[in-house]
């Protein structure tokens, strides 16, 4: 079974890794109307699509007006995959790491994605739209997620959470 | 991804756990026991369950992260494991194959679901272990157990390094009797953890038909409702 999960991780690696970069234009970006709390926890359940298969995930937010964004995305019963911070100031701390989320996969496309959806303002970017309330779809080229904001809890979050230094060897 | 399936494996033990109750004591041979939870294992032909579970990263938040929803597992190898809140999916499987919906848009929708060989074979091990057959068990993990007046406690260490990398242990928490477990821990690191804790058992459930179908599963509400009004 570890040789099946490493093919399937291989593909997905593979499949993030042949991504490209949030989509550039010369076009004026419409910037995104949607926005949450600037002091929250988030919960989100999303299908991570690659090379034509899916992946559920599930992904928990801390927000904080001061502090930035910090990320943890799961497979269904829990194990981290990936933890991200993104501070206010735009840096990206890969938290921690996985065999199905490289760091720099990490740092390049979740990252990227966290801002367009959570950013204060979210990025502009034509590859996510929102169909609906709470509903994401981030389509790349090689990949898409579709994103549903499962659970928003307004709070103001331990600063502490936001700390790059506090991380594990990614 | 054979940390899942230990996960499912213990889940598919079906019982109830408690944390409470003084310092438990390691027991020297845990084999007795095991045998013991085999034998009951065995005569269970159905088992209902609901479950919360809760994920603690306290790096990211003190309070858990909670989901919830039910277990249904039917022999000789039908198992449905469907969240319910804040979001709600079903997963479905038995030896031959494995099927996950996702309710979305007010319907349910069929994933083309990238884990199925890994997940099936999750589900023949669940259907073995449902059967009351542990050496899928021991020859993956290292079993130890604790006990005291209000519990028994297996602890499963993973043998292979790279599967112990990442998930260092899991943890069973039973009755003292073995009828029933309540809670499953699974350690990741020192400090991150996601704990199963099950409740509303009901053994030798009847389900009717569609609970396992794996194109249009019968709703949950149906399935709770007939196993309500069983006779």
């Amino acid at each position: 079974m570890r040789h099946n999960c490493a093919v399937i991780i291989a593909l997905v690696i593979l499949a993030a890794g042949c991504s490209t970069a949030p989509q550039k234009t010369a076009a004026p970006l419409v910037h995104p109307t949607w926005s949450f709390p600037s002091d929250a926890r988030i919960t989100e359940r999303a299908i991570l699509t690659a090379r034509g298969k899916e992946y559920p995930l599930n992904g928990f937010l801390a927000s904080s007006e001061t502090g930035g964004l910090r990320l943890v995305v799961t497979e269904g019963f829990g194990q981290v995959l990936a933890d991200v911070l993104v501070t206010t100031n735009g840096d990206v701390h890969v938290m921690r790491s996985s065999r199905l989320f490289r760091p720099k996969w990490i740092h390049h496309y979740v990252a990227t994605d966290l801002l367009c959806v959570f950013g204060r303002p979210p990025l502009a970017d034509p590859a996510v739209t929102m169909p609906d309330t709470n509903h994401f779809v981030i389509q790349r080229r090689w990949y898409s997620v579709d994103l549903r904001v499962v659970q928003v809890e307004p709070g103001p979050q331990p600063s502490n959470r936001f700390d790059p230094t506090l991380r594990e060897a990614p | 991804m054979k940390q899942l399936a230990g996960l499912l494996l213990v889940l598919a033990l079906a019982v109830r756990v408690s944390a409470a109750g003084p310092a438990p004591t390691a027991v020297s041979n845990a084999q007795p026991i095991l045998d013991d939870l085999q034998h009951k294992m065995s005569s269970v032909t159905s088992v209902y369950l609901e479950f919360t579970q809760e994920r603690h990263y306290p790096n990211l938040s003190d309070a858990p992260f909670t989901s919830g929803g039910v277990m249904l597992i039917d022999r000789p190898d039908q198992i449905r494991w469907e969240t319910t809140s804040p979001f709600q999916s079903i997963l479905l499987g038995n030896q031959k194959s494995v099927a996950q919906f996702e309710f979305q848009d007010g319907k349910w929708k069929k994933l083309d679901l990238g884990f199925n060989d890994v997940l099936k074979r999750v589900m023949q091990q669940m259907s073995l272990m449902n059967q009351g057959k542990l050496d899928a068990l021991t020859a993956d993990y290292r079993i130890s157990a604790a006990t005291n007046t209000s519990f028994i406690i297996l602890t499963l260490v993973p043998k292979d390094e790279n599967v112990r990398s990442l998930l260092p242990s899991l943890e069973i928490h039973l009755l003292p009797d073995l009828s029933a477990t309540r809670e499953v821990v699974m350690h990741e690191n020192a400090t991150d953890y996601t704990s199963i804790v099950f409740s509303n058992e009901v053994r030798g459930a009847k389900f009717p038909d569609g609970t396992f179908d794996q194109t249009k599963p019968l709703d949950i509400a149906a399935v709770k409702a007939a196993i309500k009004h069983a006779p």
